[in-house]
C-alpha cells in the first residue's frame, strides 16, 4: 500500500550537453517535467513545434508506408501476438538508426509513391475498361469510325435510338423523303437500346441522307476511333495489360521491402521519440550557454539519478521536497500479489491529496468477492492454467496486459477456491457423467462446506457478512487515512460513532426473535447483550447527530445536518443487500452449468450420447464461463468502486507521466554505460 | 380444471424467458448497433465495447434460469406434475419480478450501455467508468433474480 513519495528535481546544465542529458533522462523515464520557470532576460523557453511538425510529418509517411506494406506483404502473426510485448532495443540500436536514418525514409517514401502509382493505375484500369465497354456495339466495323467517305461517296457512322433492323431503318427514311437519292445502309449492331449503323451514299445526296438520318434520330458517336474498332479493342486491352503488370511490379516492389519493415516500425519509434523530445525542449528555460529542466521525480529514483546525471556530465541537480499543496504526481508500488488490481484502482481515478492507496486491502476483497461471483472450481482452474500458461511462455508482455492476467489468475484460484467450497466443477458435471455414463448415481462431488442451490437463505446470510466485512473495512480504511493526517477526533466521529451504532444495531438484531428467525440462524443473544448494543447504538447515534454536521457554526444547522447524516443508516442496509449479488451471481453460474449438463445428458449413455454430450458441453461451457466472467469482473468492480470506496475513497490523483520512449513497435531498453 | 396449476406455473416460467429474453435481445441489439459504429472508426475499441455490448444480455440469462429453476422445480422436466391451482399461481408470482424487472432493466441498460459507448470512442481509457454506469442498473435485475429465486425455491415446501 503505497503511493510513492515525489519529489521536485531541478537540473541545470549546459546547452552543449542538451541532447545527450535529454536521451539519458527519456531513456531512463524517472522524470515528470514539468515548466514553472518564467521567462526573463536570460532564460527564454524555445519554439520548437516546427521541430515536432517535421517528425510528426515523418511519422505519418512512415506509418502510411507501413499501411501499405502491411497490405501487399501481411506480417504474419501469431494468435497471441497481443501477448508477446515489444522487442527489447538497445539505446546503442537507437544511435545506430541515425545513420540509417535517409534510407529508410528513401524506402518510406518509395513505397509511398509506389501505393501511389498503383492507385492511379487502377483508376486508369477503371477508365480503360469504360471506353472498351463503348466500343462493344461497333466491333463489327472494320475500318475506323472516322470514316467519311471517298472522293465520290459520303460516309454516314453512328447510332439510332432503339433496336432497328435495316427494314425499319429504309421504311423509316423514306417515309422521311420518298425522293431520297440511293442509300446503302449496314446495320453493325443492334440492341434493345440502340443500333449502330453505317450508311454510304452518292455524294451529290449526301445533305438530303444526312437529313433524313437526323429525322430518324441519327446521332454521331461521342469519341469515334481513328482505327477500326477491332484495333482500338486491342490498343486498349494493351494499355489495361499494361497498367496491370505496372501495378504487380509494383505490388512486388512493395513486397520486396518486406525485409525493411522492422526499420520502418523502428521509425516510427524513433520519430515518436524524437518529438516527445523536442516537446521537452520547448519546456525547457534556456539561456545562451544553459539550460534547467524541473520536473517531479519519484524520491527513490532521485539519488541514483543524480549521482548518475552529475558523475557524466558538468552540471547541477538540485532534489527538494514536493510543496504539499501542489499538483504532485501519483505512482503506485504494491506487492505483486496487489499490484495487479493497480489498474482497476486506476480505472476509477487514482489516490487523491490526502489519499492512502487502497490496492493492498482491495486486493484481498477482490479476489475474495470475484471467487464467490463465480464459484466453480472448474473455471477457476482453467482461468488459473489458462493465465498461469500464457504468464510463464511470455516473459516480455506489456505491463498492463502482464497485470490483467495476474489479476484473473488470483481471481482463478480464489473461483476454484469456493468451487471446491460450494461442491461446483463445470456445475454438476461429475454427478451427471457418473450417473449417465457409468451407471452410478452414488458418485458426486460433495461441498467442503455447503451447496448455495440446495440453501440459498445460508449463502445469502454469508454474502451479507462478506458485505459486512467489506463495509466495515471501509470504515477502517478511513480511520487509517485520518490517522495519516492526525485528525484523531475526525476518526471517533466519522468511524468511531458509525461502528458503535452499526454494530450497536446487528447485536441488538440478533437478541431479538425477529432477526435470526428472518436469517435462519440458529442462536439468539442473550437480552443483556441485546441491551447493551442498543445503548451502544444510541450513543453512537446521538454522537453522529451531534458530529457529523460540525463544519456548520450555526447550532440549529448543525443539528439539522447531523440528522441527516445518521439518516445515512439507511444506505447501509442498502449497501449490505447489495452484496446479495454475491448469491445470485453464484447461483447463475452454478445453475446454467447445471442446465448445460442435464441438457447433454438427455440423449443418454453409449457413444452418441457421449458425442452429444461432449459438444454441449463445450459450446455451453464456454459461453457461461464467458457470461459469468464478463458477470464477475462488472460486479466484483462495482462492490468495490461504489460499496467499498464509497466509504472513504474519492480518488482524482493525476498519473505520473514521465519524459519516457513512449514507443508502439519497439522497446527501446536503456543502456548501462559502465563509464 | 385441477390440472390448471401446472398451466400458470408453466406460464410462469415461460414469462420470465421471455421477456427478459426480448429485453436483453433489444438491448444487445442497441448495442451492438453503437459498438459497430465505434469500430469503424477505430476497431481496435472492439474488446472494449463489446463488454458494453454485453452488458444488457445478461437478463435474458436471469430469465432462462428462473425459467429452468421453476421447470425443474414443477416437474415438466421428469417427476410428477402434480400441482395445486393455488401453487401454481405462486410459481406464476414468483417468476413475475424477473419477467417485468428483466425487461425494462435490460431496455434501461442498454441505454446506458449506448451512452457508454460514446463514452468510450472519445476517452477509450474510461472504460471502467463506463462499464460501472451500466452495471449500476443491473442491480435491479440481481435483486429481483433473486426475489425470484428465493420465491421459487421456497414454494416447493409449502403445503397448499
Amino acid at each position: 500500500m503505497a503511493v510513492l513519495q515525489m519529489k521536485r528535481i531541478s537540473i541545470c546544465a549546459l546547452k552543449k550537453d542538451r541532447k545527450p542529458v535529454l536521451e539519458l533522462l527519456q531513456r531512463r523515464g524517472a522524470v515528470e517535467v514539468d515548466s514553472v520557470l518564467p521567462e526573463d532576460s536570460v532564460f527564454s523557453h524555445t519554439d520548437t513545434s516546427a521541430n515536432r511538425s517535421v517528425f510528426q510529418k515523418n511519422m505519418a509517411a512512415a506509418t502510411a508506408a507501413l499501411e501499405v506494406l502491411d497490405q501487399y506483404a501481411p506480417e504474419k502473426k501469431s494468435l497471441f501476438a497481443s501477448l508477446e510485448g515489444r522487442e527489447l532495443k538497445t539505446g546503442e540500436d537507437y544511435d545506430a538508426f541515425a545513420q540509417k536514418y535517409n534510407t529508410v525514409m528513401e524506402t518510406v517514401y518509395q513505397i509511398t509513391a509506389l501505393s501511389r502509382s498503383i492507385s492511379e493505375n487502377k483508376s486508369e484500369i477503371l477508365k480503360l475498361e469504360g471506353q472498351l465497354e463503348a466500343l462493344q456495339p461497333w466491333l463489327g466495323l472494320d475500318f475506323s469510325m472516322r470514316f467519311k467517305g471517298t472522293g465520290c461517296t459520303s460516309a454516314f457512322i453512328g447510332t439510332l435510338p432503339g433496336g432497328m433492323d435495316l427494314e425499319s431503318i429504309l421504311t423509316g427514311l423514306s417515309q422521311q423523303n420518298p425522293q431520297l437519292p440511293p442509300i446503302h445502309v449496314e446495320v453493325i449492331s443492334s440492341s434493345q437500346n440502340q443500333t449502330c449503323v453505317f450508311a454510304l451514299c452518292h455524294k451529290d445526296g449526301a445533305s438530303q441522307v444526312e437529313e433524313a438520318l437526323r429525322a430518324i434520330g441519327f446521332a454521331q458517336p461521342s469519341n469515334p476511333t481513328k482505327h477500326s474498332p477491332v484495333q482500338r479493342k486491342q490498343e486498349l486491352a494493351d494499355r489495361i495489360a499494361q497498367a496491370q503488370a505496372e501495378i504487380e511490379q509494383a505490388q512486388q516492389k512493395i513486397s520486396s521491402f518486406a525485409g525493411q519493415r522492422a526499420d520502418i516500425q523502428f521509425s516510427i519509434d524513433y520519430f515518436a521519440m524524437r518529438s516527445e523530445k523536442y516537446e521537452i525542449i520547448g519546456e525547457l528555460a534556456q539561456s545562451k550557454r544553459a539550460f534547467v529542466l524541473t520536473g517531479y521525480i519519484p524520491a527513490k529514483k532521485a539519488d541514483g539519478l543524480k549521482r548518475e546525471l552529475e558523475k557524466r556530465f558538468d552540471l547541477s541537480v538540485d532534489l527538494g521536497d514536493c510543496d504539499p499543496a501542489g499538483d504532485a504526481p501519483v505512482m503506485l508500488q504494491n506487492n505483486p500479489f496487489s499490484a495487479p488490481v493497480e489498474g482497476v484502482l486506476e480505472s476509477f481515478g487514482l489516490p487523491g491529496r490526502g489519499e492512502v492507496d487502497p490496492c493492498s486491502i482491495m486486493s484481498i476483497f477482490y479476489y475474495v468477492l470475484f471467487g464467490l461471483m463465480l464459484s466453480d472450481a472448474a473455471y477457476g482452474l482453467l482461468m488459473v492454467f489458462g493465465c498461469g500458461f500464457a504468464l510463464l511462455k511470455f516473459k516480455n508482455m506489456e505491463g498492463g496486459m502482464r497485470k490483467t492476467l495476474q489479476m484473473f489468475f488470483y481471481c482463478g484460484l480464489s473461483t476454484a477456491f469456493w468451487g471446491f467450497m460450494f461442491g461446483s466443477f463445470f456445475g454438476d458435471l461429475v454427478g451427471v457423467v457418473a450417473t449417465t455414463f457409468f451407471g452410478r448415481p452414488d458418485i458426486a462431488l460433495g461441498p467442503i462446506w455447503f451447496e448455495p442451490v440446495k440453501e440459498p437463505m445460508r449463502m445469502l446470510v454469508f454474502s451479507m457478512l462478506m458485505g459486512l466485512i467489506h463495509l466495515f473495512t471501509g470504515l477502517a480504511m478511513k480511520a487509517y487515512q485520518y490517522a495519516k493526517q492526525k485528525a484523531w477526533l475526525d476518526i471517533l466521529y466519522d468511524v468511531g460513532f458509525w461502528y458503535m451504532l452499526l454494530i450497536g444495531l446487528i447485536v441488538f438484531g440478533l437478541s431479538t426473535e425477529m432477526l435470526p428467525s428472518i436469517l435462519q440462524l440458529n442462536f439468539i443473544l442473550p437480552g443483556t447483550v441485546g441491551t447493551a448494543g442498543i445503548i451502544a447504538a444510541g450513543v453512537g447515534a446521538v454522537g453522529i447527530i451531534l458530529t457529523a454536521g460540525r463544519e456548520s457554526r450555526n447550532p440549529v444547522k448543525r443539528i439539522l445536518k447531523g440528522a441527516y447524516g445518521l439518516y445515512g443508516v439507511t444506505s447501509y442496509l442498502s449497501d449490505v443487500l447489495s452484496y446479495s449479488r454475491l448469491l445470485a451471481l453464484g447461483l447463475a453460474t452454478g445453475v446454467i452449468a447445471t442446465v448445460i449438463n442435464s441438457m447433454g445428458s438427455m440423449m443418454g449413455g453409449g457413444i452418441g450420447g457421449a458425442i452429444v454430450f461432449i459438444l454441449i458441453f463445450l459450446v455451453g461451457h464456454t459461453l457461461n464461463l464467458a457470461i459469468n466472467l464478463l458477470g464477475a469482473y462488472v460486479h466484483t468492480n462495482r462492490l468495490q468502486f461504489v460499496e467499498f470506496f464509497g466509504k472513504f475513497y474519492e480518488g482524482g490523483g493525476r498519473q505520473f507521466q514521465p519524459f519516457a520512449a513512449h514507443t508502439k513497435y519497439y522497446n527501446i531498453k536503456e543502456e548501462t554505460y559502465n563509464g | 380444471m385441477d390440472n390448471l396449476g401446472i398451466v400458470f406455473a408453466l406460464f410462469g416460467a415461460v414469462l420470465a424467458a421471455l421477456m427478459s429474453g426480448i429485453g436483453s435481445a433489444i438491448g444487445v441489439g442497441m448495442g451492438g448497433e453503437a459498438a459497430a459504429g465505434v469500430c469503424t472508426d477505430d476497431p481496435s475499441k472492439f474488446g472494449k465495447v463489446l463488454i458494453l455490448q454485453l452488458l444488457p444480455g445478461t437478463q435474458g440469462i436471469y430469465g432462462l434460469l428462473i425459467a429452468f429453476i421453476t421447470l425443474s422445480q414443477i416437474g415438466v422436466l421428469g417427476g410428477s406434475a402434480d400441482i395445486s391451482i393455488a401453487k401454481g399461481l405462486l410459481y406464476l408470482a414468483g417468476c413475475l419480478p424477473m419477467a417485468f424487472v428483466g425487461y425494462w432493466s435490460a431496455l434501461k441498460q442498454a441505454k446506458s450501455a449506448v451512452s457508454g459507448i460514446s463514452l468510450v470512442s472519445k476517452r477509450p481509457d474510461q472504460s471502467g467508468k463506463a462499464i460501472i454506469f451500466a452495471a449500476m442498473v443491473e442491480t435491479y435485475a440481481i435483486l429481483a433474480l433473486l426475489v425470484s429465486i428465493l420465491s421459487i425455491t421456497g414454494i416447493g415446501g409449502l403445503n397448499i
